[in-house]
């Protein structure tokens, strides 16, 4: 899965570097790393705008950043903003309903969750329902249907319908469907409608809580 | 041994009725014995599209009471040899029958008839499944649009579940021409969503309002597009194998994008 420590984004006045608070530069440069490396087209030349949410690096790591991106990806700072949320670090409080679990939380491992395959359609009015784990769907999840899983959900066909994956408050759970049109996703507490008379993009994709705590839907690759 | 077969949709509107009557009358046309079951209870309409709400003496509802013999239910149409309509209470309301006293009359029907069409109510309530109840295969009417879909989508789960098949669907009121502007579905994308075998596409035809009110199924006339669709239908019902034609008319902007495609 795509790390969540940065994300880079293209924003209408160009691309952002978004970074979560209370990481270390080793931590921050890996993510960088891992999140460039995902893009599959080259970066060289571009400005980029650094967003740093709540309390991160010092000074002398954030000028040893520049120049690092400078050197080693060619992208040019254009500026630093720090939007300070009050968060607070994540020993001293238990996290509110709207952070993600900090990396002190540790993330389930998805090998020892159970699944169950349907091997049919989901149609209108039906449920499935597998809180003990993830769904693999051998078919549709038609509008008006439904599909709830504790883990991830799979739609080897197309999701048209809703879809809630981490029943138990688990937002690292993911959806990827063949051809993801729903009326509505759920992942853990967070919620989105899908896109409005959205033709089908013709590629698999994937929906996960992003950085921001929304819910994002991206070309699937790989895991 | 004949075939029973429901005619259903989930939603109300789509052409359940006006498909019955039609299919019914081209299958006695086409030499079949037929009945045309209206299973509306309390809110019966085939007589009236068949055109014999005058001559109806008994209804189903009297045969379940045991007041008269099945056969003297059932209203003969004087227009063509083999077709009768068993006609639906309308001082009842669907809960005064049961699944099991519909499936003892399709039985019946079925010994002597080689088909049973059954005109579901919309819904999928109790009417729902006493039309269901005695049938060996369904036919599915949808129009092409989204929430006709979801509900025929919906009424599929239920077969299925139900154990009936093959279930066959009707696209009805389709229009080639809003086809081609893309303002409607075409046959691909709602047969994506459905995944059932389709058996034929009615086009969108205003004949179908006179006839309705005139009581003559559209069948009558061989000229109407709807006509002929829906003796498509039934022949294809009686085991004849007839491609179904492309309905489609493309715009004039893919037409000239085929041209040069193509040379």
């Amino acid at each position: 899965m795509a790390n969540s420590n940065v994300a880079l984004r293209a924003y209408r006045d160009g691309l952002h570097l978004i970074i979560r608070p209370h990481l270390s530069i080793t931590e921050v440069e890996e993510a960088i790393q891992e999140e460039i490396s995902r893009m599959n087209q080259p970066l060289g030349g571009a400005s980029v705008q650094i967003d740093l949410k709540g309390p991160t690096l010092k000074p002398e790591e954030m000028a040893y950043l520049k120049s690092k991106l400078q050197e080693t990806y060619n992208l040019k700072v254009r500026g630093i903003d720090t939007v300070d949320e009050q968060v607070p670090p994540p020993i001293a409080a238990a996290p509110t309903t709207h952070t993600l679990p900090q990396r002190t939380v540790p993330q389930q491992p998805r090998d020892t969750d159970p699944s169950r395959i349907i091997p049919y359609t989901i149609r209108s009015g039906q449920i499935e329902d597998f809180p003990q784990g993830s769904l693999v769907i051998y078919g549709d999840v038609n509008s008006g249907g439904e599909v709830r899983a504790g883990g991830d959900i799979v739609v080897l066909g197309a999701l048209r319908g809703n879809a809630h994956a981490g029943l138990n408050n688990r937002p690292s759970a993911v959806i990827i469907a063949m051809e993801l049109v729903p009326v509505q996703l759920q992942i853990g507490s967070f919620i989105n409608r899908g896109p409005m008379n959205q033709k089908p993009r013709g590629y698999p994709e994937i929906a996960r809580v992003g950085v921001e705590d929304v819910i994002i839907i991206e070309k699937f690759v790989k895991f | 041994m004949g075939k029973v077969i429901v005619v259903t949709s989930g939603k109300g509107g789509v052409g359940k009725t006006t498909s019955t009557a039609n299919l019914g009358t081209a299958l006695a046309l086409l030499g079949k014995t037929v009945v045309v079951v209206d299973a509306d209870v309390g809110l019966r309409n085939l007589d009236i599209v068949m055109g014999l709400e005058s001559r109806i003496v008994y209804t189903s509802m009297d045969v379940i009471e045991k007041q008269c013999e099945l056969s003297k239910a059932l209203v003969k149409d004087r227009r063509v040899d083999g077709l009768t309509l068993l006609a639906a209470s309308q001082k009842n309301n669907k809960d005064d029958i049961q699944p099991e006293q519909m499936k003892t009359i399709c039985d019946k029907l079925r010994s002597e008839h080689d088909f049973v069409l059954i005109d579901s109510p919309a819904g999928i309530e109790r009417g729902f499944s006493n039309a269901s109840a005695g049938a060996d295969e369904a036919i599915v009417v949808t129009t092409p649009d989204v929430s006709a879909i979801r509900d025929a989508d919906r009424i599929i789960g239920l077969l299925q579940h139900a154990g009936i098949e093959p279930i066959n669907l009707v696209l009805n009121r389709f229009s080639p021409e809003l086809v081609g502007n893309g303002s409607m579905m075409d046959q691909e994308d709602v047969l994506d969503i459905l995944n059932i075998d389709l058996i034929g596409i009615v086009p969108e035809d205003t004949g179908v309002i006179t006839s309705t009110n005139r009581g003559i199924p559209l069948v009558y006339e061989d000229a109407s597009p709807g006509s002929q669709a829906y003796m498509r239908i039934a022949r294809r019902l009686t085991g004849q194998r007839i491609p179904i034609p492309d309905l489609e008319q493309k715009g004039l902007l893919t037409n000239i994008v085929n041209w040069f495609r193509n040379r």
